[in-house]
């Protein structure tokens, strides 16, 4: 072997050494995110009650896309369900009508497997958005123990202010998610496929209510009959869901609660879509 | 022997981030300073790649790679107040990860070492191998001959004739003036020789 193949062996042997492969950016990027969080949060002693309830123009603003977003989607899952529902206001357990021809019984079935699939990607993106609302309930009533306890009397005027526009959010939130659950509810009773996650979902969104119920947000008559309105509904539908039954009279009960307390019409009409503002 | 050496690149790694790279540098820290997560996202984006291709080529295994790609990057962020835009960002950073390579490896050896008697061997015995096809062998004999080099001699063996740093950016990343990395590269491609020559010697003759 000459100098010029050896060095060409060489080149390549020392190229290989401990020859790296793909790079595992995201994997290190969020590894080093998490370990940066932690000392942080560590060492910052009392994190300021302003900064750290989200309020503010990127609050408002975030919690109003989720909220919209959540309104638009419970929307789309009426639509969904009417466009293959036949009879839209009868609240009962029934079977889906069958069509006048083999052929045409074949696309509706078709059409019915697809909207069940847009129906259930819907159901689980709003079901998320409602876990989010309780979590930030939660942190809001962590929050308004500290500013109880607290003692800095010059920042508690602008920190209560933060905090009604933070429960604020949160309720609007909390109505978006609740007239979601309730339509697809209404929908899935039709069809008499109430499941599981639509009784957790519920279980959820009724944890939240309660949750509400008892904190500052409650402090306004508007939204305490509210909130306790929607309790009542909301324990109704988790009782039907969690026994899994498709007693007719149950429902018409849950329907009866619905109608009388105008609780569709109050959700949708503290929503900012209808140019007013919860609280207001 | 005409040696490889001069197969690698000798264009400069270390600034070819930007076309500005210090003014860009310094803006680009005190964004991140700031606070501003799209700018720490931006600085870990520009450097990931090299320094963790160079901890690869340190370490020799993607777990310890990426361990160490991790600690350089945490490290810095906690410490990028103190850089002062006297040197690159670059090789600031890569000055970082080659330190935390060499403690990382230094633990590593005294684990090995006490919990795996046999690990601390693994480069005589790999240099004593019997051969079973030329290039096998000779890349098998080389790599552990660069892996027992050692703690001041491998990083510039690696950064120069692995990774193709120039000497001025190993110099100013390890911190030692450019005349003592030619010296110290020159020792490595001894040894490296020393260590090959009885093998390649036989296969050549």
């Amino acid at each position: 072997m000459n100098d010029d193949r050896m060095d060409e062996v060489l080149g390549d042997a020392v190229r290989d050494y401990n020859a790296p492969g793909a790079v595992p950016r995201e994997e290190m990027w969020r590894r080093i995110q998490a370990a940066r969080g932690e000392p942080r949060r560590a060492s910052v002693p009392a994190p300021s009650r302003s900064r750290w309830l989200w309020p503010g123009v990127g609050g408002a603003v975030a919690a109003a896309a989720v909220l919209v977003m959540g309104i638009l989607l419970g929307r789309r899952i009426e639509r969904v369900d009417q466009g293959r529902i036949t009879s839209p206001t009868k609240v009962a357990a029934t079977t889906p009508s069958v069509g006048p021809t083999a052929d045409s019984g074949t696309d509706r079935a078709t059409d019915s497997a697809a909207a069940a699939g847009r129906r259930d990607s819907l159901i689980e993106r709003i079901h998320e958005q409602t876990k989010a609302t309780d979590r930030h309930a939660r942190q809001l009533e962590l929050a308004s123990r500290d500013s109880n306890d607290g003692n800095r009397a010059a920042s508690r005027e602008r920190d209560d202010e933060s905090m009604r526009l933070a429960y604020r959010l949160v309720m609007l939130q909390h109505m978006a998610g609740s007239e979601a659950m309730i339509t697809a509810f209404r929908a899935s009773a039709r069809r008499g496929d109430v499941d599981a996650q639509m009784a957790r979902w519920a279980r959820e969104l009724l944890g939240t209510t309660r949750l509400l119920e008892s904190s500052p947000a409650s402090a306004d008559p508007t939204m305490r009959r509210m909130l306790q309105d929607l309790d009542l509904v909301i324990a109704q539908i988790v009782q039907y869901a969690s026994h899994g039954t498709t007693n007719p009279e149950e429902l018409d009960l849950i329907e009866r609660s619905i109608q009388t307390r105008g609780i569709m019409a109050k959700l949708r009409g503290t929503t900012p879509t209808r140019g007013r503002t919860a609280g207001t | 022997m005409g040696w490889f050496w001069t197969t690698v690149s000798s264009r400069p790694l270390l600034n070819d981030v930007t076309d500005n790279p210090r003014l860009l540098d310094r803006q680009l820290v005190a964004r991140c300073l700031q606070g501003d997560p799209l700018a720490e996202r931006a600085l870990y984006d520009a450097h990931v790649d090299r320094i963790y291709r160079l901890m690869h080529r340190m370490a020799g295994e993607p777990d310890l790679a990426a361990d160490f790609t991790q600690e350089t990057f945490i490290r810095a962020f906690e410490r990028l107040g103190q850089y002062r835009g006297e040197s690159a960002l670059a090789t600031w950073l890569h000055s970082i990860a080659v330190s935390v390579a060499l403690n990382g490896m230094r633990k590593v050896k005294r684990f090995r070492t006490s919990s795996e008697p046999v690990a601390a061997v693994d480069a005589d015995e790999r240099l004593a191998v019997q051969p079973t096809g030329f290039t096998v062998d000779l890349k098998a004999r080389l790599h552990a001959a660069v892996d027992a080099l050692s703690e001041k001699l491998r990083p510039v063996f690696v950064m120069h004739d692995v990774e193709g740093y120039t000497h001025e950016e190993i110099a100013g990343v390890l911190g030692i003036p450019v005349g003592t990395s030619k010296a110290r590269l020159f020792d490595a491609r001894t040894k490296l020789r020393v260590a090959l020559a009885a093998f390649a010697g036989d296969h050549i003759a």
